[in-house]
């Protein structure tokens, strides 16, 4: 004979739902940091981070049962993530992505060759104490194309190997690859032309520019 | 080629004269960051060190790119606030109740 089910039984939502709002949570608090800094990164302001970042998780809350844990949890979230940012610039309609080619990377001043910001002789952490210097890199990261933006972000900033990022961006590691080293090619190039410090004296002619443009 | 003029009188000259087309270059450049992330066969990248060896402005170029892969790697970023933080969740829960 069954045993009657116990009399109080106050069921706002269904076992499932119920578990799937405690995973939730668990994964809200584990992930919301890391989506933030993520999202940050993408989007350079705080406002729009926090819409990725809520529109990130509602997707997750949506389709959190039917992820299958056959990728980590932080790639699954990055992965939505990275599919919600590019709804939400399609939506604002923002400006196509360019491509960036090697050919506009080859140097075509003396000065262009190093940095013209102070990193000489520091850890990079020490080099980022400088305000200015932080707020250049932030600058030069935000006038990447999105689609190279993306990749940088994921590989050099969050740490994600290239099939990783791979894996999240639906391309093939040597394709990653590929839109990083340009991604760093620009990034480089900015930082070089902000010119933070005093420019310091410039090596004479190079046959990277010659040839070149 | 153009002539190189040099204040580095005393360093001994590079043992083959560089004679990048633009073709060159990029061949060079196409290859920087496997050469910074040590993912070049190993004779490509003896052939490159030998060449950054030979070619200080290379050097620098190399060295610059490396410093801004350090700096994307170490750039700070900003924390949410505990009220923040709950108030996000609150509005994805509210977000995602069945109306």
């Amino acid at each position: 004979m069954k045993t009657p089910a116990p009399a109080k039984q106050p069921a706002p939502v269904s076992h499932s739902e119920a578990r799937t709002a405690a995973s939730f949570d668990t994964l809200y608090r584990n992930h919301v940091d890391q989506m933030y800094r993520f999202a940050t990164r993408l989007c350079g302001e705080p406002e729009a981070a926090k819409d990725l970042v809520q529109e990130t998780f509602l997707n997750a809350y949506r389709g959190y049962q039917t992820f299958r844990g056959d990728a980590q949890v932080s790639t699954w979230l990055y992965a939505i993530a990275a599919r919600a940012c590019s709804r939400m610039r399609r939506k604002r309609k923002g400006a196509p992505d360019r491509e960036l080619s090697l050919e506009e990377f080859i140097p075509t001043s003396e000065g262009d060759f190093r940095l013209q910001i102070p990193v000489d002789g520091l850890s990079p952490e020490e080099a980022l104490q400088n305000k200015e210097l932080r707020q250049a890199l932030d600058r030069a990261i935000a006038k990447l194309p999105k689609k190279y933006r993306m990749v940088l972000v994921l590989r050099d900033m969050e740490g994600l190997s290239a099939k990783e990022v791979g894996s999240i961006v639906g391309l093939n590691e040597r394709a990653v690859k590929s839109r990083l080293h340009r991604a760093r090619l620009f990034v480089r190039r900015e930082l070089s032309a902000q010119g933070i410090a005093t420019s310091e004296p410039s090596h004479n002619g190079h046959p990277l520019m010659q040839g070149g443009r | 080629m153009a002539k190189r003029t040099t204040t580095r009188s005393v360093q001994p000259k590079p043992a083959r004269p560089h004679r990048h087309g633009k073709g060159r270059c990029v061949a060079i450049l196409k290859k920087l960051s496997a050469y910074i992330d040590d993912e070049l066969p190993g004779t490509l990248c003896e052939e490159l060190r030998k060449h950054l060896g030979a070619c200080p402005n290379c050097e620098e170029f190399v060295a610059s790119l490396r410093q801004t892969v350090a700096l994307c790697q170490h750039q700070p970023a900003p924390a949410l606030s505990q009220a923040e933080r709950a108030r996000m969740r609150n509005e994805i829960l509210r977000a995602a109740r069945p109306r």
